[in-house]
């Protein structure tokens, strides 16, 4: 490193520091290569810093803390002074039948999410690819990204108007047919379909800001020559646009999976009634009512690591099952 | 009052030498000391140092206190309260909203100090308080026994009370309903007659800002709806035994004849969805025409909607007798908050913590926690707190006004009823005074001290008894289940929910906390 100036210059002297390179790769210990490749390349290192800090601070400092779902937690006593009871919030969560309820409904909602709700944004980048006119393109998809950006307040309040029976928009289109006006928001069999229908009209714009991006990133001599051999524009998005972005979607799947169970609780809160919690009370909002509200934090935390432990051996079958199968993982 | 009209005499007769022996005998410490103070509460998160209360406070007592709130950056006090107690650096003094729980629950664990002797030996005021209200001490008490807090207790007797408008019952030549037959009939009438005259059935009879208020109407076929001024507490029935209201033969009755109502269209429709400003909404556009709700705040729109209505007049008239012949108004004021202020482990001086306290129990205290400084915002005229002038016809509320110079905030205290009925409207007042002469208050339950193994039967079976009781509740108003069909069911649910648990430990102990 000492006469660095002058290897710039010369083409052997080059070559002798790749050989010495090769050379010490074979020998040196693993913690001397390392720190060379950090110095080597210390800006990547420099903007990978702050993902690392983050995610010590927040995500495994917190950790300890998950030791309370064993515990019987007193905030004054602090989490090291509480008592340790072993299993018990766990066996008081499984005799719960609400807790079963809400898993069930954890599972069911987050199903018609992913199966509703995950091609609706591969379906809208597709459509924007294949709209030729630019200001109607541009127009359409910041009508699409506006919902994400609104808070969920503001989302709830206008649901709750388009669907309340006396002057919901809903109501007013079902009468204009002959029907009869419903009070969807109490009815348990209309809160799914409500609550993933938000979802989709709020995200599914967003989302395929990705898929838009992986569509441009398709080779155009692909097109062309598609277009020489007479292939139709259909069969170009089945043929090409699909099966190249393919990977991207995989990626997106198995994300959507891990995340599968952390349903946006924050939104169910703002719709739901006792009259629908029988569809509509998930695990974060059982949590929020049992725990947060009644200050059981230690039984919260309970059901909350259980959350996780099922998430997990979600995302890492998904993660199996495609590296089987596609040959794309997450790692 | 004859003591307070005394000092008021002294005051107003010989004012330098009353102020300045009033200031000898208010001092607590001879070198000014300092105090500091968490102190969360709806209205503002923290404790203004430049309060013409504190500062006044300060003159007289020698106390200063210095503000070391937590959790300013959020309105929940009790996530304050938490995050306070897990950072575990406390602050001499902890006030504000909602503290009876949590000082109740970590003060046996040493969190905070008990009250009961440093009381009794150093705050002759708040003594004589407890001896003259009698129950009041053991129901903010812990389960060892102990009490933590000093409480704010409120004053006056009425909080909520059932409105009509009087013109639609005019305009259809109705009476003012007198019993449940007779209200049934009115709404119906409101229903069907097209009151506001608009030529659509578009008036909702029976509305509610909070949905909960719906089961006010159980009152009617004597059931209950909630023991306090808390929705869906349990009550002391007269047996003297805690129980809770929706496991009784007398809501099943109750719930059919709501969910008949409701099925009728006498109650409104989206109750449960349209929310906190359905009252503003439904009275603004002419189309409310009963509710159950606060006398003071509901009585204002007549002056609001003067313009806007012709006509307009939203009055409170008598709870209609129930179909057993009983008047009663099941909410009313609590007489004891869970807000207010106890002592940290931390704080060194608990002795001079406790004769502050008790400065705000004495006369000048009082008056100063209630109206503010004064000569600032009120005078003394024959003996009665006057506010200025300048701070009635303000275009912000009194309440408002106070908050901001430090008098009726959070602290421990006793308010004087005088302080609202001054600026109280004129309608609410011949409410109050209706509902004064007619003998219509039942007691509250006050809440019981659960001891660790209480609780812990109390947080295991309770909030999910809760929900399911909820759940039906909606349900059978909503029609999508029968009450009568499914009562039996309904019961032996929550005995299998661990109905019976739950009670029993409430019972335990409601005769621990209040056999004395």
């Amino acid at each position: 490193m000492i006469n660095e100036p002058q290897l710039h210059g010369s083409k052997t002297e080059e070559l002798i520091v790749e050989a010495g390179e090769a050379l010490r790769r074979r020998k040196p210990s693993r913690m001397v290569r390392i720190g060379d490749h950090v110095k080597r390349e210390w800006q990547l290192y420099l903007m990978l810093l702050p993902t690392i800090l983050w995610l010590l601070i927040f995500l495994y400092k917190p950790m300890y803390g998950l030791q309370i779902a064993f515990k019987d937690y007193s905030i004054f006593r602090g989490v090291a002074g509480s008592p340790w009871i072993g299993l018990e919030h766990f066996q008081t969560l499984f005799g719960n039948d609400q807790f079963l309820r809400a898993i069930k409904n954890t599972v069911i909602i987050s199903f018609y999410s992913l199966i509703f709700g995950f091609p609706m944004p591969i379906i809208l980048a597709l459509m924007f690819n294949e709209v030729l006119h630019q200001t109607f393109k541009k127009t359409a998809q910041t009508i699409v990204y506006l919902p994400h950006f609104i808070s969920s307040v503001i989302i709830a309040g206008i649901v709750i108007t388009a669907f309340s029976p006396s002057a919901g928009i809903v109501n007013t289109v079902l009468e204009w047919f002959g029907g009869e006006s419903i009070y969807f928001l109490t009815r348990p069999e209309w809160f799914r379909p409500i609550f993933v229908g938000t979802g989709i009209w709020q995200e599914a714009g967003f989302q395929s800001i990705v898929y838009l991006a992986a569509i441009a990133g398709v080779s155009p001599t692909l097109y062309e020559s598609a277009v020489v051999d007479g292939a139709s524009r259909w069969q170009m998005m089945w043929k090409i646009t699909l099966p190249s972005i393919l990977p991207t979607i995989i990626i997106m799947l198995i994300i959507r999976i891990g995340n599968m169970l952390e349903v946006s609780f924050e939104m169910i809160i703002l719709l739901y009634q006792p009259a629908t919690y029988e569809t509509a009370d998930v695990v974060n909002t059982f949590i929020y009512r049992q725990g947060i509200q009644g200050g059981q934090y230690d039984l919260a935390a309970a059901a909350g690591l259980f959350n996780a432990v099922v998430a997990f051996v979600l995302v890492m079958t998904a993660n199996t099952i495609s590296k089987r199968y596609s040959r794309t993982s997450l790692w | 009052m004859r003591k307070l009209t005394l000092t008021a005499a002294l005051c107003a007769s010989t004012v330098l030498t009353a102020q300045a022996l009033a200031q000898e005998d208010l001092r607590i410490v001879e070198e000014p000391l300092e105090l500091t103070i968490h102190m969360h509460w709806p209205r503002a998160q923290g404790y203004d140092e430049n309060y013409a209360v504190e500062k006044a406070a300060r003159e007289m007592t020698g106390i200063h206190l210095k503000d070391a709130t937590a959790g300013r950056n959020s309105t929940d006090s009790i996530e304050a309260m938490n995050l306070l107690l897990a950072m575990g650096d406390m602050p001499d003094i902890v006030a504000g909203h909602l503290i009876q729980q949590p000082v109740n629950q970590y003060g046996p664990e040493g969190a905070f100090l008990p009250l009961n002797d440093l009381v009794k030996e150093h705050a002759p005021h708040i003594q004589a308080f407890w001896d003259s209200h009698p129950g009041l001490q053991e129901a903010i008490s812990s389960y060892d026994g102990n009490y933590y807090y000093i409480p704010y207790l409120p004053d006056g007797e009425f909080g909520r009370a059932w409105y009509i408008r009087q013109d639609w019952l005019d305009k259809l030549g109705l009476e003012q309903p007198q019993n449940v037959d007779e209200y049934y009939e009115v709404l119906k009438a409101f229903r069907e007659q097209d009151p506001n005259g608009n030529g659509l059935k578009d008036e909702i009879p029976y509305f509610a800002r909070q949905w909960e208020d719906v089961n006010r109407l159980l009152n009617l076929w004597d059931a209950r709806s909630s023991g306090s001024d808390t929705y869906h507490d349990f009550y002391v029935n007269d047996e003297g035994k805690v129980v809770h209201p929706y496991a009784q033969e007398a809501y099943r009755v109750g719930l059919k004849n709501i969910a008949q109502w409701y099925k009728e269209g006498l109650i409104d429709p989206e109750i449960f969805t349209r929310g906190s400003s359905s009252r503003d909404y439904l009275l603004s556009e002419d189309l409310g025409g009963s509710t159950h709700d606060w006398f003071a705040s509901t009585s204002g729109y007549n002056q609001a909607l003067a313009d806007k209505i012709e006509g307009f007049n939203f009055i409170p008239f008598l709870p209609p007798e129930s179909a057993g012949g009983v008047r009663m108004e099941e909410h009313r004021r609590i007489p004891i908050k869970p807000d207010g202020w106890a002592i940290s482990y931390s704080n060194e001086y608990p002795v001079e913590t406790i004769k502050y306290f008790d400065f705000w129990f004495t006369e000048e205290g009082r008056l100063l926690a209630n109206f503010g400084v004064e000569g600032e915002t009120w005078d003394m005229v024959d003996g009665e707190p006057v506010y200025k002038p300048e701070v009635l016809n303000s275009d912000s509320p009194v309440n408002s006004q106070m908050y901001l110079v430090g008098a009726q905030i959070q602290r421990g205290f006793l308010q004087d009823y005088r302080y609202e009925w001054q600026w109280t409207s004129e309608p609410a007042r011949k409410g109050i005074e209706l509902y004064e002469a007619n003998d219509l208050l039942i007691d509250q339950f006050l809440g019981v001290a659960l001891n660790e193994e209480e609780q812990a039967v109390y947080d295991k079976y309770w909030p999910s008894l809760r929900t399911y009781m909820l759940e039906r509740q909606q349900a059978w108003i909503l029609g999508s289940g029968d009450v009568e069909a499914e009562w039996d069911d309904y019961v032996s649910t929550l005995n299998k929910m661990g109905y019976e648990d739950v009670i029993e430990v409430m019972n335990s102990a409601y005769s621990r906390q209040y056999a004395g």
